[in-house]
């Protein structure tokens, strides 16, 4: 952004100025956006480190802390003051079934992040078999999966999921992963062949196929290691994307409920009316922490989308 | 086929002086247009040639002002008409735009907005330069309507008075007063009138090349600077183009600047002849002296580089440009690759030497006191 | 304006015909995949609940034979795509002796409205902001203020519903906190009052829409005008001196937004998804709430229907969009592809 003004008012002006830094050529990897989401990510993990080493992770299972209402600690006074603070036993506060809020924090988060990362993955690798196929073998394999893509991402996945968990009932976070997995496959398959699709046009594989490398090596040793920041830009989106669709039916009230996650703690307090009654923190430390792992998901997405296109970073 | 009236007239439409532009990269800046000054006659067209990479393209865009980051001006003057164009403020230079400098750019194929109307776009420029002004207001537009109804009369057949209709309906409601304008235009530059309502994908290479030619002389500008305009098309569109371009341009008497490396399409359609090396203007000739008596070595390379069909030759040009654009070698740019380079050239930069009216050489061995050298050497390659 | 090409529109409507038969089987097959049979598993639950079910296989009998589920698998597969396209998508259990049909048509012109009316919002800001992000001529302040508007971007709906319904609902009590009117209208009515209160109460829920998604689009928006300063004829546009704000409109904007034309069709049903768990936080009249109940009183029924409807109503509002992409984009009808 500056070089690009500096120079800009030096043509106008028709002075002398020298452009400014050139941080478009520095390291891409080094761009403030994907190393501050990185950071965050890696402040939440070493967290919940520290808190299953000293802390009690059991408290976070059913009526573990005294059940009493109202529930301890972080307690909301309307009048003038405004008392913030926890008992030491419960330091974040307790919620109606006495379960500790820092325990279900310790051990809900990393629950959460795995059925994203769970589900992303596995979308991912059908995504990348389905869109190198595509892009790679044209034709009606191509169209086939071109269909099934537009199919797929035009069908609101949380729907069907509601169908199919409203027959299992709740079930564990692996199924639920896999079951989310079974929608996230299509936008990465979509993302995978469109750039495919350009590289295989591009000179260097045209070049790789005309003196007669096989199609394998030209995939693996010529395509995907420039795919590599896409692939990341579209794993991480597809794990945001998983982590909302996990979210979103355990506040419907699908999730495992004896070991709660962020979004059953959610469902748990919308059930028992927790805004009405002022329990903020039992619905908001989870969105709160939910809210902060998104940012850091998303600052990952928008660095490594910069590493993937250098014209965003010349914008900057 | 083109007339070559070499006299036009000595008024001095451009003048460009010590102009200067550089890339920056972080290895330090390349010099992509060295010092490099030339004047531009009244009605004259001239003709920018030399390898890739030479800066003929960025020295027509630091004229117009359009050199993209990283590139920036480092200094010069650029006159057109006695206005200092680096001087402009932002909204002079956007009103001087057009009117004074025009471009027929590169890629014609991508040059025109794929979302727009081409009568849209020559409308656009018309019209913010020229201002909306020449609209009829809608009110009035309105009484003339309603003045022109009639009742059919008993003979007339129903069709044409229906027509009738449908035609002042038209006027009412999508009058285009620019419409004949562009017409004119269009029929200037050999354009059907059928593709004023078309977008630019239904248009063939040609075509869309000949729309930025209209578009490029819609306001006569002073100066239009054609960049590479017909290398995109092939060989007998662009001899077509190129054509259009010079009957144009003497039709309605503007300077042109013509961009190429297609010496022998040049030789037909330009005045003057201006080779540039590097980011140096070597050489800057009227055009028959340049393919009958090159002076510059690297002119002399280039005329000989043109293949003839009488006889075969070896390619004399054998590769680019050679040294390092971020550090030149000291004195005489071209001396790496000159066949008659001796050590005066590393010492001292050669300056433009005038050696006749608009023809000037920079290269030492027409500075009076090397004379015995030049003739010495010219006969050698005479020889051989 | 090119006419749309058949082979275009020919492509776009199968897309549209298949995704609702996938959908519809999907919904079809997936209770009949799952261990024993629903009606089985559902009264399984009731008496779960209730601790007994009197005559519980008197009452599995009777509603399988009521539904037909004794049926060779092919007959109710037809019969239930004949009923669909007769819109006959049974009786709520749950509300017996209610039809689906009749319950999701009170419910679904509120979803339509919500998620319409924060699309269009979203849709306008994020593109507005991202051109300005991108503009070279945007003042500094403006540059510095958008991003950090952005900062929700990527966080559920459902989460910033819940921050919007706690703070502006409940501690500074500006907004109500459910319902899509107020509740002394008892049936909606074509008056002042009554569409201010929708207003008044459509403001969280669309909010907590637009708040966290306009980002997306800014954001697309900034990379799409970054690829388009590079095209030559910015550059000629540069040239011919035309006014800046002139070249924004008409040369940026206007090619910009087409892919992100395309990129809206692609996240209708992300969109949907969302705005069903926005409407469970507000406890709106719509579709999610809807669904909701049905999940809570165990109405598979309902879930069905409801679900399909949404579907329906996803495909369709893509299929528009793909329809009027041509009608922006004068280049489409002559690809065919």
């Amino acid at each position: 952004m500056a070089a690009e003004a500096k120079t800009k008012t030096a043509v106008v002006a028709g002075g002398t100025k020298k452009a400014g830094a050139f941080n478009r050529f520095d390291n891409p990897w080094l761009n403030w956006k994907f190393l501050a989401g990185v950071s965050i990510l890696g402040i939440i993990f070493f967290l919940i480190f520290l808190g299953n080493t000293f802390w009690d992770t059991s408290l976070a299972l059913n009526a573990s802390a005294p059940l009493n209402l109202p529930p301890y600690g972080m307690e909301y006074q309307k009048g003038k003051n405004t008392i913030l603070v926890g008992v030491p036993e419960h330091p974040l506060g307790t919620e109606n079934s006495g379960r500790d809020m820092l325990a279900l924090l310790i051990v809900g988060t990393p629950r959460t992040l795995g059925v994203g990362a769970i589900a992303a993955s596995v979308g991912m690798l059908v995504g990348i078999f389905l869109g190198f196929l595509a892009g790679f073998l044209g034709g009606w394999i191509d169209d086939m999966i071109r269909l099934a893509t537009d199919i797929t991402i035009t069908i609101p996945s949380l729907l069907v999921l509601i169908v199919i968990q409203s027959v299992l009932g709740s079930v564990d976070l692996v199924t639920m992963a896999l079951l989310i997995s079974m929608f996230a496959w299509a936008t990465p398959t979509r993302y995978i062949r469109a750039q495919v699709l350009s590289m295989r046009e591009s000179g260097y594989v045209q070049m790789a196929r005309l003196s007669g490398v096989p199609v394998r090596d030209i995939m693996f040793k010529e395509i995907m290691p420039n795919l590599l920041p896409y692939l990341a830009a579209s794993y991480i989106g597809n794990m945001t994307g998983a982590i909302i669709s996990a979210v979103g039916l355990e506040v419907l009230g699908f999730g495992p409920q004896r070991i709660p996650s962020l979004g059953v703690a959610i469902f748990f307090s919308i059930e028992a009316a927790a805004l009405l009654r002022h329990m903020w923190w039992w619905w908001g430390i989870p969105t709160v922490i939910l809210a902060i792992v998104f940012i850091a998901l998303l600052l990952i997405n928008l660095g490594l989308d910069e590493i993937a296109n250098p014209r965003l970073r010349k914008a900057n | 086929m083109s007339e070559q009236n070499n006299s036009g007239s000595d008024r001095i439409v451009l003048n460009v002086d010590n102009l200067r532009i550089h890339y920056a990269t972080p290895q330090g800046d390349v010099i992509a247009v060295s010092d490099i000054s030339f004047k531009l006659y009244e009605g004259e067209t001239l003709g920018l040639v030399g390898e890739s990479g030479c800066g003929k393209s960025t020295t027509a865009y630091g004229i117009l002002q359009l050199v993209q980051p990283p590139g920036y001006i480092v200094h010069g003057s650029i006159e057109v008409e006695g206005t200092e164009v680096l001087d402009l403020t932002e909204e002079e230079l956007r009103k001087f735009r057009w009117t004074g400098l025009s471009l027929i750019p590169q890629g014609a194929m991508n040059s025109l907005n794929p979302t727009m109307r081409v009568k849209n776009q020559i409308i656009d420029v018309i019209e913010s330069h020229e201002g909306k002004a020449n609209y009829e207001p809608f009110k009035d537009r309105l009484i003339a309507f309603l003045r022109k109804i009639r009742r059919p009369s008993r003979k007339e057949p129903l069709r044409k008075y229906l027509g009738e209709w449908q035609r002042n309906l038209t006027l009412l409601l999508r009058y285009e007063p620019l419409k004949e304008r562009i017409f004119d235009l269009f029929q200037q530059v050999g354009l059907p009138n059928r593709i004023y309502n078309m977008y630019p994908h239904e248009l063939s290479g040609g075509m869309k090349q000949r729309v930025c030619i209209a578009m490029g002389v819609a306001l006569h500008p002073t100066v239009v600077i054609a960049d590479e305009a017909t290398s995109a098309l092939d060989v007998v569109v662009q001899r077509i183009v190129a054509q259009t371009l010079v009957e144009v341009k003497d039709e309605i008497g503007v300077s042109l600047i013509v961009i190429g490396h297609d010496m022998g399409l040049l030789a037909q359609i330009v005045d003057r002849i201006a080779v540039m090396y590097a980011g140096k203007m070597v050489e800057i000739a009227p055009v028959e002296n340049v393919y009958a008596n090159p002076l510059h070595p690297y002119t002399q390379l280039l005329i000989d580089s043109i293949p003839s069909i009488k006889e075969r030759k070896p390619l004399k040009i054998t590769e680019g440009i050679t040294h390092d654009p971020r550090n030149p070698p000291s004195g005489c740019i071209f001396r790496l690759r000159c066949p008659f380079a001796w050590e005066h050239c590393a010492l001292e930069e050669p300056p433009q030497i005038i050696v006749e009216e608009k023809h000037e050489v920079a290269c030492h061995l027409f500075d009076e006191q090397f004379e015995e050298r030049r003739s010495n050497a010219f006969a050698a390659i005479a020889n051989s | 304006m090119g006419s749309l090409s058949l082979n275009y529109i020919v492509r776009r409507l199968l897309v549209f015909f298949l995704t609702l038969w996938v959908a519809a089987t999907l919904i079809f097959i997936i209770p009949r995949l799952a261990p024993g049979d629903p009606i089985t598993a559902m009264v399984a639950r009731m008496s779960q609940q209730a601790g007994f079910v009197e005559n519980a296989d008197l009452i599995i009998e009777g509603w399988k034979e009521r539904f037909g589920l004794n049926d060779p698998v092919y007959v109710q597969y037809l019969r239930y795509m004949g009923n669909l396209l007769r819109f006959d998508l049974g009786l709520a259990m749950a509300r017996f002796p209610s039809p689906v049909s009749q319950l999701v048509s009170r419910a679904l012109p509120w979803t339509i409205g919500l998620v319409g009316i924060a699309t269009l919002i979203f849709f306008t800001v994020g593109n507005l902001f991202g051109a300005l992000l991108a503009w070279t001529k945007t003042p500094k302040l403006v540059k510095v203020l958008i991003p950090m508007s952005m900062i929700f971007t990527s966080i559920p709906p459902l989460l910033a519903g819940l921050l919007l319904v706690y703070i502006f609902g409940f501690l500074l009590d500006i907004f109500p906190q459910a319902y899509a009117y107020h509740h002394s209208f008892r049936e909606p009515e074509f008056t002042l009052k009554f569409i201010g209160s929708v207003l008044h109460h459509g403001f969280l829920p669309a909010m907590a829409i637009v708040l966290v998604t306009f980002g997306y689009w800014a954001l697309g928006m900034r990379g799409m005008m970054v690829t388009i300063e590079g095209e030559d004829y910015m550059i000629l546009a540069q040239a011919k001196g035309l006014k800046p704000f002139y070249v924004l409109y008409r040369y940026m904007i206007r090619n910009a937004i087409l892919p992100q034309m395309t990129a809206l069709a692609v996240s209708i049903g992300t969109l949907v998804g969302g705005s069903v768990l926005v409407e469970v936080i507000f406890n709106y009249n719509g579709m999610g709430t809807l669904i909701f109940t049905a999940i809570r009183e165990q109405d598979f029924n309902l879930i069905q229907g409801t679900s399909f409807i949404l579907i329906v109503t996803s495909a369709l509002a893509v299929l528009i969009i793909d329809l009027s992409y041509p009608l922006i984009d004068p280049r489409i009808s002559l690809e065919g592809k």
